[in-house]
């Protein structure tokens, strides 16, 4: 007797079981009819034909019934937190995301988020987030690079974090959280940041001690001295014994001056001028050969302001006043290096005072991360009345925090002005000058901007203009320097 | 800022692109029509033969253009239409912000010179306004000329449905074949093979089932390795099926379509059985694609807020590599009121644009919830069309977890579904809630198209 089985009556699991012993016979080339014969009338008698019946059969059978199993340890990463400053308004996020997407290296970008970070902003995490090693990302966004870490590290557990920080809980912290943290503490209790660098400083490695360690740039004084004394005698890594070295040159506790040191003096000369009023000055002997000119540039750069100043018979501060600016650009710079990595807070105000008297406005964009908001500001403010700087300059030495009341009517914006109504000019012309302008200028003065702008021939749509359009548009609650 | 005929006139290349124009020029053909507020910019949307309409965008302060459309022609007929148009004031073009489309162009112009109008003293040629606005009278047709060339026409079809027929006897032979030799061997050599059956097929008239064999390859890369022998059986059961019902059904314009070749944009238009959907779309995502056979394939994922009408639907555009990056013409999150016309067919998907109104920001329609549960979704479209690749479905609320590999998969909060999603998710689409999803499940993966977040809607993953 034979036995109709009717299709209905075929169990899904008897499928299932063959369809691995079918998708085996194919795999190695051999026919697999005989493995379902529960199919054995729909695929008939030929077996050519009965193996392509089979394929669409198992096709239907494989493709909408067999699911890839998702293994049984699944790792859910937690939710992105909330910044403590709020997302950019929706309406502006398409113009955020044009000017990240024309920014194309990572530094324009940064420079963006900087700004929108100094006016009380953040990013939507859509539009952009900080990798786990974006060390210039501004410390707002320090919650969500530990993200990052975190999301790659691979860990299952988020470690639990605490607003202060102390030894006990160092460990807890991921590493952009600890750095804010830290941050946060060197201002309220200089003193208590530092112990507590002295505590944990031996367990980091030597990149991780080189960015702590910078940290005590802000509110060095000379209760700081024992522990970077500390670390240039005992420190493993020779980059973080030479960042400790500069600091305590900051405060005057530059290293001995060795034999080098008479030998640089020889580059330069002290004279005096003037009749009535004899002052100083600092000649630069030029030197005679490209081996004097290497010598002279390897002597500078093994030197410290204090120990340079001293081999000329000079305190530092006299040194600054008395140098000679714009004689030898290549000793100018290398001064300016001196200043800014071995020198103190005033005398870097000194400095950046007198070259922006003296046209050198160039300059001080090497001495701008160390002053103050308001100082950046101050400089770029003059350079652009004063010494005829572009817009671009002017925003390297401002930086991200600048307000400038009326940057346009500064010689660089007539300039501007007079080259974007030139009969040849092109639609993608200065693009970087507006950028910087826009990353200048208040919000009122963006609103003017835009106006003189458009007024003299540039469309309102016009994308050279979008840095001045988010600017104008966005509410400025950033702390005001 | 107002330009005149003439200065139409002397842009055009030749008669032809005039006359193609004033064909152009007519209200009926154009959305989106608008200028900047200052008069120098103006722009506009012309329907032209693909699924999505070309953007055409114009400086009238020194004629500089910009069309979408894959012409050689510059200007082509779109932006000589525009300019028209704008020359008759036959249609207001209201002042408005500029789009960002119009923007990006901007920004992306090089010198002046280039769209500056010529000369005046510059002869015009052979052009001329009026003769291609003239109507040519139509021909009157002789009755036996029409009959022959319909004629003709049965004659083609039954030598082109002649020509499938054989190529899908040689695609079931190396079908057969490929079984025989082994699928370790064909998974190996999947690239070689296909394309070589591909060709096959081009010849034999079955371009579109041509495309989709030349990217099988790719999609059982994708696959994990122990995943591909099951993936090549789908893959390959599907071949069978779809030639099995192009035998039996060789007319079928849904089967012919998956087959053969589409139905042009006017047979579209004139079918009175293709669905017509006026509603509210939101622009789920853009998927641009280099084939192997030299085309670019621009898909544009749209979702049916309104209750009524196909959940999805895909626009579908090709363009020839050759013709470079064509800017996109939607926005993804963009919503608007637009009427789409359907292809024929039992679950209508693919679709062309009729007519669309301007982005419209008070459209603030929530996503609709899913359909059913997710099973059904994954499978339903299946019996009816059981060679479909790309399914798209709205996922309920759920979460991106990954395994130990880093593979990501989406789990439903429930627990009711877990699948592996196809390429990588980072950043904030790991790191949220996902409280609804629109997705393409395709090849037994999940591709997430964009997302309803507590961050708002997010774009999907590459």
């Amino acid at each position: 007797m034979t036995e109709i089985i009717e299709p209905n009556a075929i169990k899904p699991e008897a499928i299932f079981d063959a369809m691995g012993a079918v998708v085996t016979r194919w795999t190695m080339g051999a026919a697999a009819a005989s493995a379902a014969s529960f199919w054995r009338a729909e695929l008939g008698d030929d077996p050519v034909e009965a193996e392509l019946r089979l394929l669409a059969l198992s096709s239907q059978f494989l493709g909408a019934t067999v699911m890839t199993e998702p293994p049984s340890a699944l790792r859910v990463l937690p939710d992105i937190p909330a910044l403590a400053l709020p997302i950019v308004p929706e309406t502006l996020r398409p113009l955020v995301r044009r000017i990240l997407a024309a920014g194309k290296d990572a530094a324009s970008k940064a420079e963006l988020v900087h700004f929108l970070a100094a006016r009380g902003w953040t990013t939507h995490p859509a539009d952009w987030m900080p990798d786990a090693s974006d060390e210039d990302a501004p410390d707002v966004y320090a919650a969500w690079r530990d993200w990052a870490a975190f999301a790659a590290a691979g860990e299952l557990t988020p470690r639990q974090s605490s607003d202060q920080l102390t030894q006990g809980n160092w460990d807890d912290f991921w590493p952009a959280a600890r750095k804010a943290a830290l941050i946060g503490l060197r201002r309220r209790d200089p003193s208590a940041a530092r112990a507590l660098l002295e505590a944990k400083f031996g367990g980091e490695n030597a990149d991780a001690r080189l960015r702590l360690l910078s940290l005590l740039s802000e509110r060095l004084s000379g209760d700081d001295v024992a522990f970077l004394e500390g670390l240039v005698a005992n420190d493993r890594a020779p980059k973080v014994k030479a960042l400790a070295t500069s600091m305590l040159a900051r405060l005057g506790r530059g290293p001995a001056a060795g034999e080098d040191i008479a030998e640089l003096a020889g580059f330069f000369a002290v004279k005096t001028k003037g009749l009535l009023r004899r002052s100083r000055v600092v000649q630069i002997e030029t030197p005679k050969t490209p081996a004097q000119w290497q010598r002279r540039k390897a002597l500078l750069d093994g030197t410290d302001l204090t120990s340079f100043a001293s081999a000329l018979g000079l305190a530092p501060q006299d040194l600054i006043a008395a140098w000679d600016w714009n004689v030898d650009p290549a000793a100018d710079a290398a001064l300016i290096r001196l200043i800014s990595e071995t020198g103190t807070d005033a005398q870097l105000a000194q400095a950046a005072g007198i070259i922006s008297e003296h046209d050198a406005t160039g300059l001080i964009v090497a001495l701008a991360p160390r002053l103050a908001p308001a100082e950046r500001t101050r400089f770029a403010a003059a350079g652009l009345r004063a010494h005829g700087i572009g817009f671009e300059m002017a925003q390297l030495i401002a930086g991200p925090a600048a307000r400038l009341d009326d940057p346009l009517s500064a010689p660089a914006g007539a300039k501007l002005l007079a080259e974007l109504r030139r009969d040849d000019a092109k639609p993608s012309d200065y693009a970087a000058e507006l950028h910087a302008l826009g990353l200048l200028a208040a919000q009122t003065a963006a609103r003017q901007a835009l106006q003189g702008l458009t007024g003299a021939g540039l469309l309102q749509g016009d994308p050279r203009l979008d840095m001045l359009r988010l600017n104008a548009a966005l509410d400025d609650k950033g702390e005001k320097p | 800022m107002a330009i005149d005929l003439k200065a139409v006139e002397q842009l055009a290349t030749d008669q032809s692109s005039l006359k193609a124009a004033a064909g152009l020029a007519k209200p009926a053909k154009w959305s989106g029509v608008g200028g900047s507020e200052d008069g120098a910019l103006i722009w506009g949307e012309c329907a032209g033969s693909g699924a999505n309409p070309y953007r055409v965008m114009a400086d009238l302060r020194d004629l500089g253009n910009k069309c979408t459309c894959p012409s050689r022609k510059f200007p082509c007929k779109h932006v000589l239409g525009l300019l028209w148009l704008n020359a008759e004031s036959i249609v207001p073009f209201a002042p408005a912000t500029t789009p960002a489309w119009v923007s990006d162009w901007l920004g992306r112009r090089r010198g002046t010179s280039a769209g500056k109008p010529a000369s005046p003293a510059a002869p015009a040629g052979e052009k001329d306004l009026r003769a291609a606005r003239a109507t040519e009278p139509e021909a009157i047709e002789d009755p036996k000329d029409a009959a022959r060339r319909e004629a003709q026409a049965a004659k083609r079809n039954e030598e082109t449905e002649r020509a499938i027929l054989d190529a899908l006897d040689a695609l079931e032979q190396w079908i057969g074949d490929q079984l025989r030799l082994g699928l370790s061997g064909f998974i190996d050599d999947a690239t070689a093979r296909c394309r070589r059956i591909a060709a096959r097929l081009v010849d034999g008239k079955a371009a579109v089932l041509a495309g989709r064999i030349d990217e099988l390859p790719a999609r059982l890369l994708a696959l994990a390795a122990g995943d591909r022998a099951r993936g090549a059986a789908v893959e390959l059961g599907k071949l069978v099926l779809l030639a099995r019902a192009f035998r039996a059904t060789p007319r079928d314009a849904e089967i012919r379509r998956a087959v053969a070749t589409s139905e042009t944009r006017e047979t579209v238009l004139a079918d009175p059985q293709a669905p017509r959907v006026n509603g509210h779309w939101e622009v789920l995502a853009e998927q641009v694609q280099t084939r192997r056979d030299g085309l670019v394939s621009q898909t544009t994922w749209l979702l049916n807020l309104t209750a009524h009408g196909p959940r999805f639907a895909m626009l579908l555009d090709f363009l020839p590599a050759s013709a470079g990056r064509r800017g996109s013409v939607f926005t993804p999150g963009e919503r608007f009121q637009a009427e789409l016309v359907f292809y024929p067919s039992q679950q209508p998907l693919r679709a062309l644009l009729l007519r669309r109104d301007a982005a419209d920001e008070t459209l603030t329609d929530e996503w609709p919830a899913p359909d059913g549960p997710i099973s059904d979704a994954l499978t339903r479209p299946l019996l009816t069309e059981p060679w479909t690749i790309d399914i798209p479905l709205l996922l309920p609320r759920g979460r991106i977890a990954r395994d130990d590999a880093g593979h990501a998969w989406w789990r439903a909060a429930d627990d009711t579904a877990t699948l592996p999603i196809a390429g990588s998710v980072e950043g904030l689409l790991a790191g949220t809630e996902v409280m609804g999803a629109a997705a393409i499940w395709s090849g037994n993966r999940l591709t997430i198209l964009a997302a309803q977040t507590p961050w708002g809607r997010i774009a999907g993953h590459d």
